[in-house]
């Protein structure tokens, strides 16, 4: 199992989906790194400024989550939906003919290296923020409670990551394609929560998408919605967890012609 | 020992409006330890869904398959590792290089870095090794798949269609390599159509029609099956040629426009020499009518076609 692992890790993070959405990911703290660092330049001296202020790294990592979320979704999809389209789960399964342990090391192979790219991507985005608050901003107000406040919002994004991208993972093993979890997703979000939102308002804390503001922010989206943020992020691990029996179900009874 | 055994192997596919496939019919298949065993077919045939049954990628709907021993549907992970297999394409990372493919599924029996740079010598891709999957053309690709089925050093060799792909020269390679392999005293199962390779290769053979075993045993077993054995006489004058021979007491008859054919044991061929030659009819040539396995497929498949049908 270990060398399953290993075998599928590698593969994930030579993937050329993982390494454009890391590169890019990069690139854009980079970028937005260096345009605080300029607009501080021309505020400087403007301490009370919330861009340059460290504790405003709460609200930037809030505010990126939905990216990197969508972006483990899509990794997670891509990494089995592309397995199925290259025909390489024939090959690998010639070789360890247990589909359960294959699928739980392609799953954890593809969990792990998104839970650690999502850490990687919010240090960087830290450190960033971090340098131009320092350098021309302030860190006024950084205490342990803060940084406890700030690790755990960190923390909850790359769970979350890690559940969408389980599901993801999920959607595109059933459907043996990758557009397919991606239009499951996208139809989900834009048609299936809006019309719940619109006609069974009572519904509304079973929706993923409230149950993952609530997770994140741990406020909630709506006057009818009371739940903890603990309780949030179980019900959104038991959707991903359900989805994944159904998912491994069918991957072992279903021949893979 | 039989190395794989089939008992009454059926596999129906369902469509998506309710219509049902039978790509296999109740299959039969006894393939002994050692040499190469040819499994020969018409596309559609059932050879690629025998093998993905065979090897617990397909569940069939109805029989048996054990292969070294074991029931394929359930213990399949105990013999794996002595079973090198290549299912249709072979279907390796293209984003990967050849060595690398090859280092990731080793690594799952514990196979190193030497065993996989011996296997790419071995299927002439040494030079090629580092390089990127995409990169390889369809015979390269073919050569690493076979390299990726040897790389267990396996008892037992499944190998679906391994010459696809390839040119004359890597054809005759495979086939070259394959006779190898039997000889080395392992087990070959090769499905292929290309049926004068496998006459040259296999020890023995089955032929598949419509998801049945049409004839299967030793290759010169199934080229002598059903057919009575005769000569073939060229002469001038094919039906004075006839007539003299009927009026000897032979079954003779002009097959392809251009020679007869005398049903009886090719021993007895000077017979029909003298035959002909009291009538004052000399021949230009006699040979034993031998049939390949071309032919001997063709009959075989035409008639379970015929059968199937009514």
């Amino acid at each position: 199992m270990t060398a399953l692992l290993a075998a599928e890790i590698r593969r994930m993070t030579s993937r050329r989906l993982f390494r454009v959405v890391a590169a890019l990911t990069v690139l854009a703290i980079v970028i937005a790194s260096l345009i605080v660092a300029l607009r501080s330049r021309s505020t400087s001296g403007i301490a009370g400024d919330r861009r340059f202020h460290l504790t405003a790294l709460a609200v930037a990592l809030e505010g990126t989550s939905p990216v990197l979320i969508i972006a483990a979704w899509l990794l997670g999809a891509s990494f089995i939906g592309a397995d199925w389209h290259a025909g390489t789960v024939t090959t690998l399964l010639t070789w360890e003919p247990r589909r359960l342990r294959v699928m739980m090391a392609k799953l954890a192979g593809c969990l792990t290296v998104v839970f650690l790219l999502v850490i990687a991507v919010q240090i960087l985005l830290a450190g960033g923020l971090a340098l131009a608050a320092a350098v021309r901003g302030t860190t006024e107000g950084v205490d342990v409670a803060w940084m406890r406040h700030t690790a755990g919002i960190a923390l909850r994004v790359a769970v979350l990551s890690g559940v969408g991208s389980a599901i993801g993972f999920a959607i595109a093993s059933v459907a043996r394609n990758t557009a397919a979890a991606l239009g499951v997703g996208f139809g989900y979000t834009v048609i299936v929560e809006n019309l719940v939102r619109g006609l069974r308002p009572q519904w509304v804390p079973w929706l993923v998408g409230d149950n993952a503001v609530m997770f994140i922010s741990g406020q909630s989206a709506g006057p009818s919605f009371h739940r903890t943020i603990l309780q949030a992020g179980l019900l959104l691990v038991a959707y991903a967890v359900a989805l994944l029996i159904v998912s491994a179900a069918v991957f072992r009874a279903r021949d893979v012609t | 020992m039989a190395v794989i055994e089939i008992e009454g192997l059926r596999k129906q596919y369902r469509q998506l409006r309710g219509e049902r496939t039978v790509a296999l019919d109740g299959l039969d298949l006894f393939v002994p330890e050692g040499g190469v065993f040819g499994f020969l077919g018409p596309n559609g045939a059932g050879k690629t869904t025998t093998i993905r049954c065979l090897l617990g990628l397909v569940r069939p709907t109805r029989g048996a398959c054990r292969l070294l021993g074991v029931d394929t549907g359930s213990d399949l992970s105990r013999v794996i590792r002595r079973v090198g297999t290549i299912v249709e394409t072979p279907a390796l990372y293209p984003r990967f290089s050849g060595r690398r493919n090859l280092e990731l599924l080793g690594r799952l029996h514990g196979i190193g870095p030497k065993a996989v740079g011996d296997v790419l010598e071995r299927v002439g891709l040494a030079e090629r090794a580092d390089h990127l999957v995409r990169t390889y053309s369809s015979g390269m690709r073919q050569r690493l798949g076979i390299g990726a089925a040897l790389l267990k050093d396996p008892e037992v060799l499944i190998l679906d269609e391994p010459a696809n792909g390839l040119d004359p020269a890597g054809i005759k390679e495979v086939r070259d390599l394959l006779r190898r392999l039997g000889d080395e005293g392992r087990t070959v199962f090769v499905s292929s159509h290309i049926l004068t390779e496998i006459q040259h290769t296999a020890d023995r053979v089955a032929i598949l029609s419509r998801g049945r075993s049409v004839a299967a045993g030793s290759v010169a077993q199934v080229l002598s099956a059903g057919r009575a054995q005769g000569v073939i006489v060229r002469l001038a004058d094919l039906t004075d040629g006839v007539t003299a021979l009927r009026s000897a007491g032979f079954e003779a008859v002009i097959s392809n426009h251009d020679d007869i054919r005398v049903t009886m044991p090719p021993a007895d061929a000077a017979r029909v020499t003298r035959a002909l030659a009291d009538q004052g009819l000399y021949l230009t040539e006699l040979r034993p009518d031998e049939a390949d396995l071309e032919t001997v497929f063709l009959e075989l498949t035409n008639e379970a076609g015929r059968g199937g049908a009514q």
